[in-house]
Parts: C-alpha cells; structure tokens; sequence
C-alpha cells in the first residue's frame, strides 16, 4: 500500500486501525494497545529525539503498519485454530437437537443466565449511583475526579464482563482496556470522554443488565425447575410403585383433570419424555442467549473501528499535508 | 526483487521461530519482561536489529499466554498504558524443552544438506 510512513504516535495507530479494518473489533483494540506500549516505551527510551524522528525508525524495528496488521491477523487464526477442540458435528435432526447437552458452551451460558442477576445488580447499583452522584457533585469542584474516576471504574469493569463472557460463550472479546492517552488534564479528559460515544453506551448496558439479568434468571430457574421436575416424575413413580416410599400416581394428580390421562398413569412417560423435550430447549436457549448476549455486548462495550483515541487537530493537519 | 524474495523466505522462517525465542528469553530471564523489553533484548543480541519485526512479537506473546506457556501481570507505566509482564509457567518450561529438540533436530538435518552442499556435488560427479 503506497501512502506517506507515520510521523506521529497518532498517525501510527490510525494507519494500524485501517490495516486492521474489518478484522474483529476485540482483535484491533488489543493491537492498538500493544502498538501503543511499544511506540510510547520507544519514544520515552529516547528523550534526545523527536518523536517523528522515532517514528522514522519505526517500520524497521516494530514494523510498518501493514506488516503488524498481517502478523495480528495470521496469529489470531492460527491460535483460534489450534485452541478449537475439533467436534464431530451430528448429521441427523435428532442428533443435532440432542448434540446440544455435549456443547461445553450450552452449559457455560446456562450458567451465565444464573450470574447474570447478581452481575446485573452489581452493574445497575454501580451505574446509578455513580451518574447520579456525579451529576449531583458537578456543582463542586470534586465532581470531574470524581467522574474520571467513575469512568475508570466502569472501563476496568467493562473488560471484566467481557472476559467473562468470553469465559461462558466463547466470543472474542478485548484482553486489554482501551488507552485514553498520556494525561492531558482534567478539563481535557472529561470533555473527550463525555464525547466518547462509548463512554455512554457502557454506562446504558450496565442499567439494561438489571433487567436482562432479572429474565435470564428467571427463564433459567423457571426453565429447569419445570424440566427437572418433569424427568423425576416417571422415576418417582416408578419407585413409588417399587414400594420406596408411599405415594401412588393419584397422588401425584390428586385433583387433575382430564382424570382419564391422569388417574391411570396414561400421562407419567408423556410428562417425562416432555420433560426431557424442554430441557434440550431450554440448553438451546440458553446456547442462543449466550451468542446474542457476547453481540450486544461488543457493540455497547467494544470500541467501534471509527472511534477510538481521539486525534489531536494537530495530527489530522499534518496528515492532509502530506 | 531479490530483496523482497529474502524478506518472503525469513518471514517464512519465523513463523514457529517466534514463539521458541520467546519462550527461550523468559526461561532465561530471572525476571518478569514486558513486551518492549523483550523486543530489545531480541535486538541487542543480534547487534542492534531484531531478526523479526518487534511489532509480530506481542501476538504470539498473547498466544502462549492464552495457551498457559505464560502468565503475565500489569502494571502501571509512566511512559504509555499499563504494561503487562510475563512470566514462563512449568508448564512452558517442559514445552520448552520439547521445542528446543526439535530445533535442534531440525537444523542438524537443514545442516547436513546446506552445509557439505559444495563437497557432496563433488562427489557425485
């Protein structure tokens, strides 16, 4: 690709985020962030020399931006390669509809619906208490630390959810926080973060977890207890009959009506194959709920290509001169 | 033309090279390193230039890191973002020394034909 070398740390990272372009968003913010490590540790390693003069040197010791972009890319699908446990993918219907109690991440995202409510609590208490107090401060001068403060909190607390999720359904998601840049002051960094769209669509997935985490808990419980139930009931029976305990199958359906399934045990395997039918569902929504959660939450959480660090006028300048 | 056949054929080269080195460095090392630390030590061992580009080291840094061969911690840096310091786990160790057999197999076989190259064509003819 023919276009002028980077002269500026800026310069550098906006060519890497374009070479990346299309590569998956958690891929790019992570190449981001080891670029800039690099780039600002070379920079400081030379305090005698300009940092375009660093710059300079660049594509012979980190590599030019394009080569960088190909050395993510090629790692990343070697690794996705070599880490993918291969799984023999059923052919039939039914044992494509069964094959879900064999995927690990069925499991792992039912267990993300449970946690899901104490995350989302935790999340809703932080976010409302820290925008409120935040407005409620501004008045004062403790308001804008305490407001980067809360900004810092919620950015380390975002790239826990994510490594959460991408624990529990296996979506990629950052391994590094994003860089907001060298300090540049108070009123600088307030102003750029409440620019930042990212800064308020994290703060609204926070609210939204409460009550997602309120219905995928409650789907969650409702969906096993009723399932579970259902399974134990032919089994119960069965030892019931045994002599196990005393209980016989109007016992069970005192009451029920239509009396002809019930009062003859006509329903007992019907109830627990029907059962077994709404836990299988119940692991394919879960599986489901996992893939669509780990979207929502890299578009509200990750940063999308076109934003990122903020450009200094200076740098956008000297890159139309060129 | 020939320049860019030389990069293409070491570009080739590091693909599984990268990962050895590393691996090597921080069995070495009896301190934890972070990423640019590495790269200059990589570099001041080969006289000033790395034999790879500095910036394909923190990939595959990550990618031993994701396969438990490294654990790594951050830390706060005044010069950038946190860095994040690695370290070699047994488990990289024993991998380690796996690898390093097969290198050393591997360039004992390159060698025997690289080297005695001029010698064996004088013989066969």
């Amino acid at each position: 690709m023919n276009r002028s070398a980077p002269r500026s740390i800026d310069q550098y990272l906006r060519q890497l985020r374009e070479e990346l372009g299309g590569a998956d968003s958690a891929l790019i913010q992570d190449a981001l962030y080891d670029a800039e490590e690099y780039l600002r540790a070379e920079v400081a390693a030379h305090p005698d020399k300009s940092e375009s003069d660093v710059l300079e040197l660049i594509a012979s010791t980190y590599g030019a931006p394009d080569e960088v972009a190909t050395a993510y890319r090629d790692t990343e699908v070697k690794v996705k390669a070599a880490m993918a446990t291969p799984r023999k993918e059923p052919h039939t219907a039914a044992g494509r509809f069964f094959g879900v109690f064999l995927d690990p991440r069925a499991y792992t995202s039912l267990f993300f619906m449970f946690l899901a409510l104490a995350t989302g609590i935790i999340y809703f208490v932080l976010a409302v208490t820290g925008l409120s107090l935040s407005v409620g401060l501004s008045v004062l001068i403790i308001g804008v630390p305490f407001f980067l403060m809360f900004m810092a909190v919620c950015r380390v607390v975002s790239l826990a959810e994510g490594r959460l999720i991408e624990a529990m359904t296996g979506a990629r998601m950052p391994r590094r926080p994003v860089y907001q840049g060298a300090a540049r002051g108070f009123w600088a960094r307030t102003g750029e973060m409440l620019k930042d769209r990212r800064t308020w669509t994290t703060i609204a997935y926070f609210l939204s977890m409460l009550p997602i985490g309120i219905v995928y808990f409650v789907l969650a419980v409702a969906g096993l207890s009723i399932s579970l139930t259902l399974i134990a009931l032919p089994i119960t029976v069965v030892l019931s009959q045994a002599g196990w305990f005393g209980m016989s199958a109007s016992e069970f359906f005192g009451t029920a009506q239509p009396e002809w399934i019930f009062n003859t045990g006509f329903a007992i395997p019907i109830l627990g194959v029907a059962g077994l039918l709404l836990l299988t569902s119940l692991m394919h929504l879960a599986r489901g709920i996992g893939r669509l959660h780990a979207m929502y939450a890299k578009s509200m959480l990750v940063a999308r290509v076109a934003s990122g660090p903020v450009e200094t006028e200076e740098s956008a300048a000297a890159l139309v001169a060129h | 033309m020939d320049d860019s056949n030389e990069r293409k054929f070491q570009k080739e080269l590091n693909g599984g090279l990268v990962g050895l080195v590393l691996l090597a460095v921080l069995a070495e090392s009896t301190e934890d390193l972070y990423g640019y630390e590495i790269a200059k030590r990589l570099a001041s061992a080969n006289d000033g230039t790395s034999i790879f580009k500095e910036g394909t080291i923190y990939p595959v840094l990550r990618a031993l890191s994701a396969g438990n061969l490294l654990t790594s911690r951050i830390v706060p840096s005044y010069s950038g973002p946190p860095r994040r310091y690695y370290r070699i786990t047994e488990q990289g160790r024993s991998v380690l020394a796996e690898w390093k057999q097969i290198w050393a197999g591997t360039r004992d076989f390159v060698d025997r034909f690289t080297e005695t190259e001029q010698s064996d064509i004088g013989h066969s003819s």
